[in-house]
């Protein structure tokens, strides 16, 4: 296949034109973003309502506010390779693209999808528990840091639950083990900051360094479950 | 299940038995241990079940490796029966542990580290388990399961430095040292020689029916050949042997 010389090397190409099929395929059905959107407001109405204007610890805020990112997650992440399967784009996109620019470019959409959805989630949070927060960059950082783990992890399982019968209700149980880690950390940063105490560092570098282990891992794993 | 097992292998088996119930009876026989007392005594259980949940889920993911590298499913059923030992040994490890606690702390369940991290291991696994059972497809199942467990092999490690981190998960009641006399030290060594002895039976065990297994169905394969009307080597060569079981039965 001839195509033009361009800046980029070729996995650069290959893992935009994979990002940019999600996200047009993505713009003509809204169906991840909107399941995202809603099942967040969902979970976080539940939790709101029935606490009604009680007073919460910054641990149980903590808590509350990644448990309703898990599981929005989990409900709206799952789709990135089942969507190709029930489509029946599965076995095109193997032929045409390099099994690490498809794992780049799902990542990629999903780290975008959920980050956008974590800075809904905290300013409905915010309005709904009347949180005051002191470090915003501290915040924000646990949060996009946490929300990039998680996507990473949710990609890797995805594509495995795709291949498996029952795959939604497998899909969180594989992932929540692996992401426990991340999401302890993450909750215990998102404490702190909410405390007002002075946030630790080092445990961003835990956050981050969590994330890169498993885009590395799942970097060199993905090439076994691509091609069969 | 006697035709399984070979001579050798049978009488492993009986010396690892005889082996871990003088173990048992030594450790009824040992004086309290000195802070411990007679409760004391599950550790001699406990110790070695952590061991080998330990060794199992190493030898598994080493066999997970494996698979991926060579793609000979026995190297899977290796590492899938190993992940499955683990698991008991795990369940048996944290039961014991648990008894052990509530005894001495008043609580079953107090989220040590050492708890929470086997309950993370019981979680994963169990997940490994229930993901095995939804791919039908053995060499698919294969390669997913042993993608799923290096996966988690890698990144939970990261617990190691996390718990510490975190206030409520902190605390370890398990005692970091404790003394043995040189009887005791005896005793628990046994107990240890004689489980990992235990394991690689159960190894060598699963990998005969195994075998047995593969060769019933390769039986069944080579029947339903013949009941085509198809010479074995004429499908072997198209590169059937797999698919040849359910293309028999369509046609039949």
């Amino acid at each position: 296949m001839q195509h033009k010389p361009s800046l980029f090397p070729d996995l650069i190409v290959s893992v935009g034109a994979v990002l940019r099929k999600d996200a047009l395929s993505e713009l003509r059905s809204k169906y991840a973003f909107s399941t995202l959107i809603v099942f967040a407001l969902t979970c976080l109405s539940a939790i709101s309502m029935s606490i009604a204007g009680g007073e919460l610890t910054p641990h149980v805020q903590s808590v509350f506010l990644w448990v309703v990112l898990f599981f929005s997650a989990m409900a709206g992440l799952g789709r990135a390779f089942v969507q190709e399967q029930d489509a029946g784009t599965l076995l095109t996109l193997k032929v045409y693209t390099p099994p690490q620019a498809v794992y780049f470019g799902k990542i990629i959409f999903n780290v975008l999808l959920l980050v956008s959805l974590s800075v809904l989630v905290l300013f409905l949070f915010i309005v709904f528990f009347d949180i005051s927060v002191s470090d915003w960059v501290a915040l924000i950082g646990a949060l996009w840091l946490g929300s990039i783990g998680l996507s990473i992890v949710a990609t890797m399982t995805a594509a495995m639950a795709a291949q498996a019968q029952g795959r939604s209700s497998l899909f969180t149980i594989l992932t929540f083990p692996i992401i426990l880690p991340e999401f302890l950390n993450a909750i215990e940063t998102t404490r702190t900051v909410l405390a007002g105490e002075a946030v630790d560092w080092t445990q961003f570098v835990f956050l981050g360094g969590y994330a890169l282990v498993a885009l590395i891992a799942g970097s060199v794993l993905f090439d076994y479950l691509w091609v069969e | 299940m006697s035709g399984i097992l070979s001579k050798r292998d049978k009488l492993f088996g009986i010396v690892i038995g005889v082996w871990l119930l003088g173990t048992a009876a030594a450790v009824f026989a040992l004086p309290p241990l000195e802070w411990f007392g007679y409760k004391g005594r599950i550790l001699f259980f406990h110790i070695p079940m952590a061991w080998i949940a330990v060794l199992t889920f190493l030898m598994g993911a080493w066999w997970s490796f494996a698979y991926l590298r060579s793609k000979r499913l026995e190297q899977f059923h290796l590492s899938s029966l190993s992940n499955k030992v683990g698991l008991v040994f795990s369940l048996l490890a944290t039961g014991s542990g648990a008894i052990y606690a509530k005894l001495t702390w008043g609580a079953f369940w107090n989220w040590d580290v050492r708890q929470t991290t086997i309950f993370i291991l019981l979680l994963i696994y169990t997940a490994y388990i229930v993901l095995g059972y939804s791919i039908e497809d053995e060499e698919k199942r294969g390669l997913i399961s042993s993608v799923y467990s290096l996966f988690a092999f890698v990144t939970v490690p990261f617990l190691i430095f996390i718990i510490p981190r975190i206030p409520s998960l902190k605390s370890t009641l398990h005692p970091q040292r404790f003394s043995m006399d040189a009887k005791m030290g005896l005793v628990l060594t046994a107990a240890l020689l004689g489980i990992t002895a235990f394991y690689i039976w159960i190894l060598r065990y699963g990998a005969a029916r195994q075998r047995v297994k593969t060769a019933e169905q390769a039986q069944l394969i080579q029947k339903d050949i013949e009941s085509i009307g198809l010479g074995a080597e004429g499908l072997e060569s198209a590169g059937l042997d797999a698919e040849a079981n359910q293309n028999g039965e369509e046609t039949v």
